[in-house]
């Protein structure tokens, strides 16, 4: 491929990518407007989050030209939204204070597309495959970082924390899903097994992975990221499904959650003070439900349209800039900023899910479910949380939340699904063609094939 | 300059407009972007991959579900919010957001129980206020609402009640809802009528002026609360920083009468004298002019003719062999002190718990906050502190009581021992809140109460205009002069007020508190609180 062509093929990113920097400097103007009308000189300093921001997305759709990337349009596109989104909120927030240009969090955006691109043009032609390979690596990543951030980290509200602004927890929603979807990819057949007659999960087959779960489980409990635990569990739950073909696992998962769900409640004291707290805000609006309430405060002031971006008084809800930025977005862009940052979202999700569905490689597909499951879970339990539709789990908004390690997470789980959404060379393509037929006489169970295209890409590279 | 040009082009006169603008402009950019979005997603479809097989349509149906139910939920509070009641009562009262429209709801206001004002709101260019009319007089009831300072006093606790929040049924609160919502009339909210006299609390106040302390006057038979003032008070109708930064101006915001913790000294013996009783003590006791002990090595207790005589130069020759009534009346130190060490610290620990000390009690209470008094603290003593017993029982030492408590152990007695839980509501019903004593105990009590003013050490206030029983006190501190006390009720022999009256550093209960009593009871008689002796 040419580069002509490859500059023709990206139009419709090109196109995106330059309406977002236009609505996100629009909102930008409000921002800076509104802090103008309170008596705030106007600095150029002031521009750089912008400039940063449109460099960034010039700089991406540039690098994935160069690289005659075909991967997926879409996703880039709503990304580019919802983190401009993000910056949006967190100027508003006074987050980024862009009078210091060394604050690092300026830069935070910027490294994460240069981190998503070299994790997406690493991993793109089907390279991604041989992540597979490190199974046990990505098992025992993941185990260390929680025992990690267990040693050093420090406590805050209830929960325990890594130093500042880095939280290496928030990597285990890359490396769980890494060693979840080699490890459900390898033992998909027997995973499915659940016996004639009554069924009955395939226990033996399931040992090494309950094994690392149990492990998993209690060093995220022992830290009370209840959140988090969720997150993992319904990926979990989900990766499975995809993998076997099974009902029965999101069955029985939900199963045993509603009985874990009461112990666990029976041990967190601070569990049990949302629940409280979500079924009764009123019992006592000015101690456990103040942050819940305020929030719901800020949205009902926010009304339709809102006041604009600058507007509005997010500094009485406590830690408004990463919980609770969802409620700042409702008091100043009102319901239908709100209905509109969902819409964005649930592009972006349909767009992942269409991504797996697409794909072949039983390993690219439960890796792209399973992030885009963490996403999702971490998406609706932060603004049902807010919207007191479920109770507070304390967890970040992807992509919007002011938090670094959670961006940066986030881009790097894009950048593994943009490379996915590349597809496998051209050989292994063939490869596909000659097992396609198989695939019509085997079982009707979709996860058979991609199990057989894998080996055969393994065989080959 | 390329910075000194943007600040000059940008006129913050023009912001309301130009803001507007950009808020369209910046829905417009998202909607179009959104719109580009679907129209390109088949465009950019993903053509080198394998045909999609469509497996990801019943996930993306729940999850727009999921999502959608979420927004909907979403929505009953962001657009629907009126019609929760508790959340408009809760944003009222804690959200400081002027453009939130629980805002536009006009109180109710707080009245006494005749009907005058105590606290009203009025709109002014477009914003509601809510003004005092009496400023400092009822602030230690009424409390303040302010946007800045939040709320408290019934401002806070019935919050939900005076912006109408709590609805008879769910038509009176869409009504109210509908008018939030159209704003062809501004919405009102309920009047709260309060059981405080104020014309009573007005005269309180008066006379404590240019002193500290409280007044507190309630009805012994059904707990309605007349007067309940603390001076000095802060003025509701002027919060400011300065009144919660300065330390000195801060005690303004003390609650004397239920918050304020002092030694009640002789009032204390009302007590004692009732514990004694409830035991079947009805002997005499020696009292010597020089004085009781428990052990040589503290200072003996003494009456206050020992000192008034030595002041002179004379000498006196002491009480001698008196009973109990005797005792109350002349208010004998030497007889008490010896009374109580008699009946031993485990009945003390019996009477604090009888006549609920270390407790607190409610008057009102709502999720807001609550409305109580702090009734005093009685700790329990070390087996061989026979001298902090002895203490104790003349109300010195580790006893502490609030003068609003005082009021409430005094109007037992009257009320054949039951003490009725103290109401600031007028509709709240009367309920009895515990019994202090046996009947028979108060009824032996009411006349020696009735004997301090006819006979004892508050004879200066009685008067053939009403027939007043109570008790003097002067209780010594460390801060300086003895505070000066006085607790009782009217008419003696059918009680229909009570009154505890504390003046900080006043000096003799006996000439500074009881008159300020006595002139409030008659006042009350006047105006037809008490009724006219038959």
């Amino acid at each position: 491929m040419t580069l002509a062509h490859a500059w023709a093929l990206r139009w419709p990113e090109r196109r995106l990518l330059l309406l977002c920097a236009l609505a996100i400097g629009l909102g930008f103007a409000m921002v800076l407007g509104s802090g103008y009308a309170e008596g705030r000189s106007f600095q150029t300093l002031d521009l750089l989050p912008l400039l940063l921001y449109v460099g960034s997305l010039l700089a991406m759709h540039l690098t994935l030209v160069a690289a005659r990337f075909q991967g997926d349009q879409i996703l880039l596109g709503t990304l580019a939204f919802l983190a401009g989104f993000g910056l949006l909120a967190q100027s508003r927030m006074g987050t980024l204070d862009p009078s210091d240009p060394a604050n690092p969090g300026l830069y935070l955006f910027p490294a994460g597309i240069v981190l998503m691109l070299t994790v997406c043009l690493a991993l793109m032609r089907g390279r991604y495959e041989r992540l597979a390979a490190g199974q046990w690596l990505w098992a025992g990543l993941s185990l260390t970082l929680v025992a990690a951030i267990l040693l050093l980290g420090q406590r805050y509200r209830g929960a325990v924390y890594g130093a500042g602004l880095i939280t290496p927890t928030e990597l285990l929603k890359v490396t769980v899903v890494l060693f979840l979807a080699s490890f459900i990819d390898r033992h998909a057949k027997r995973l499915g097994n659940w016996g004639k007659g009554f069924p009955r999960p395939p226990v033996r087959d399931l040992l090494p992975l309950a094994g690392f779960w149990l492990a998993l489980a209690g060093l995220l409990l022992a830290q009370r990221d209840l959140g988090m635990f969720v997150i993992l569990n319904v990926t979990l739950l989900v990766m499975l499904h995809v993998g076997t073909g099974r009902a029965a696992y999101p069955v029985l998962g939900g199963l045993l959650a509603t009985g874990g769900g009461y112990l666990i409640l029976e041990f967190f004291s601070h569990g049990q003070r949302r629940i409280e707290a979500w079924l009764h805000p009123f019992q006592d609006p000015t101690g456990n439900s103040w942050q819940i309430l305020q929030g719901l405060s800020g949205l009902y002031s926010g009304g339709l349209w809102g006041e604009g971006f600058g507007e509005g008084h997010p500094e009485y809800t406590p830690i408004a800039q990463s919980d609770f930025i969802y409620s700042v977005i409702g008091e100043e862009l009102g319901f239908i900023g709100c209905v509109l940052l969902v819409l964005f979202f649930l592009v972006f999700f349909s767009r992942g899910l269409g991504i797996a569905d697409q794909t072949r490689s039983g390993f690219g597909k439960l890796v792209s479910v399973g992030l885009i499951s963490v996403l999702a879970t971490q998406t609706f339990l932060n603004l049902g949380g807010v919207t007191k539709f479920i109770p507070l789990t304390g967890i970040t908004l992807p992509f919007i939340s002011h938090g670094g390690s959670s961006l940066i997470t986030g881009l790097v789980s894009l950048g593994l699904i943009l490379a996915i959404s590349e597809g496998t060379p051209a050989g292994a393509r063939k490869d596909k063609a000659k097992a396609a037929p198989s695939q019509t006489r085997a079982e009707p169970r979709p996860r058979q094939t991609p199990r057989r295209v894998t080996r055969g890409t393994s065989g080959e590279l | 300059m390329a910075t000194l040009d943007i600040n000059a082009l940008l006129d913050p006169r023009l912001w309301p407009s130009t803001r507007l603008v950009l808020h369209v402009a910046f829905f417009l950019a998202v909607f179009f972007l959104l719109k580009q979005l679907f129209d390109l997603l088949d465009l950019a479809r993903l053509k080198h991959l394998a045909r999609p097989k469509g497996s990801y349509r019943i996930p993306m149906i729940l999850l727009t579900l999921l999502f959608g139910a979420l927004l909907i939920h979403q929505a009953t509070w962001q657009l629907a919010g009126i019609y929760r009641p508790q959340f408009i009562g809760f944003m009222q009262l804690h959200d400081r957001r002027e453009f939130n429209p629980a805002h536009w709801i006009q109180r109710g206001r707080l009245l006494d129980h005749r009907g005058e004002v105590l606290a009203y709101s009025e709109e002014s260019q477009g914003r509601v206020y809510r003004r005092y009319p009496d400023g400092p007089v009822f602030a230690p009831v009424v409390g303040y609402t302010q946007p800045r300072f939040g709320a408290t006093g019934m401002e806070a606790v019935a919050t939900a009640h005076l912006n109408g929040g709590e609805p008879a049924s769910l038509n009176d609160w869409g009504e109210l809802g509908r008018q939030l919502v159209t704003r062809d009339k501004r919405p009102r909210g309920k009047d709260l009528v309060l059981t405080l006299d104020a014309d009573l609390q007005r005269l309180a106040v008066e006379r404590l002026a240019g002193q500290r302390g409280a007044v507190v006057i309630l009805s012994p038979t059904d707990g309605a609360v007349r007067v309940l003032a603390s001076v000095p008070s802060y003025d509701p109708n002027r919060i400011g920083a300065e009144l919660f930064l300065d330390a000195e101006a801060g005690t303004s915001l003390l609650n004397r009468a239920t918050q304020g913790l002092y030694p009640p000294g002789s009032v204390f013996k009302i007590a004692v004298a009732a514990l004694a009783l409830e035991r079947g003590f009805s002997g005499t006791l020696d009292c010597p002019a020089d004085g009781f002990t428990t052990s040589e090595r503290y200072r003996k207790i003494r009456d206050h003719e020992y000192y008034e005589a030595r002041r002179s130069g004379t000498s006196w020759r002491g009480h001698g062999r008196i009973g109990l009534a005797q005792a109350m009346a002349r208010s004998s130190n030497v007889f008490f002190a010896q009374l109580g060490v008699q009946q031993g610290r485990d009945a003390f620990q019996t009477l604090a718990d009888q006549i609920h000390l270390n407790r607190r009690i409610s008057l009102h209470e709502s999720p807001y906050g609550r409305f109580g008094l702090i009734t005093g603290e009685l700790p329990s003593l070390a087996k061989t502190d026979r001298h902090g017993l002895a203490q104790i029982s003349i109300g010195q030492g580790r006893v502490l009581v609030t003068p609003a408590y005082m009021a409430m152990l005094v109007a037992a007695v009257g009320n054949q021992g039951v003490a009725m839980r103290p109401r600031l509501i007028a509709r709240e019903p009367a309920e009895p809140f515990a019994r202090f004593m046996s009947a028979s105990t108060a009824s032996q009590l009411a006349p020696m109460l009735r004997l301090v003013v006819t006979e004892g050490t508050a004879r200066g206030i009685d008067t053939p205009r009403l027939r007043i029983a109570g008790k003097t006190g002067t209780a010594e501190n460390a801060q300086g002069d003895a505070h000066s006390w006085f607790v009782g009720y009217a008419p003696a022999d059918r009680p229909t007020l009570a009154v505890a009256v504390l003046v900080e550093h006043g000096g003799y209960g006996s000439l500074v508190a009881a008159p300020i009593a006595r002139d409030l009871l008659l006042r009350a008689q006047e105006t037809g609180l008490i009724h006219r002796d038959p």
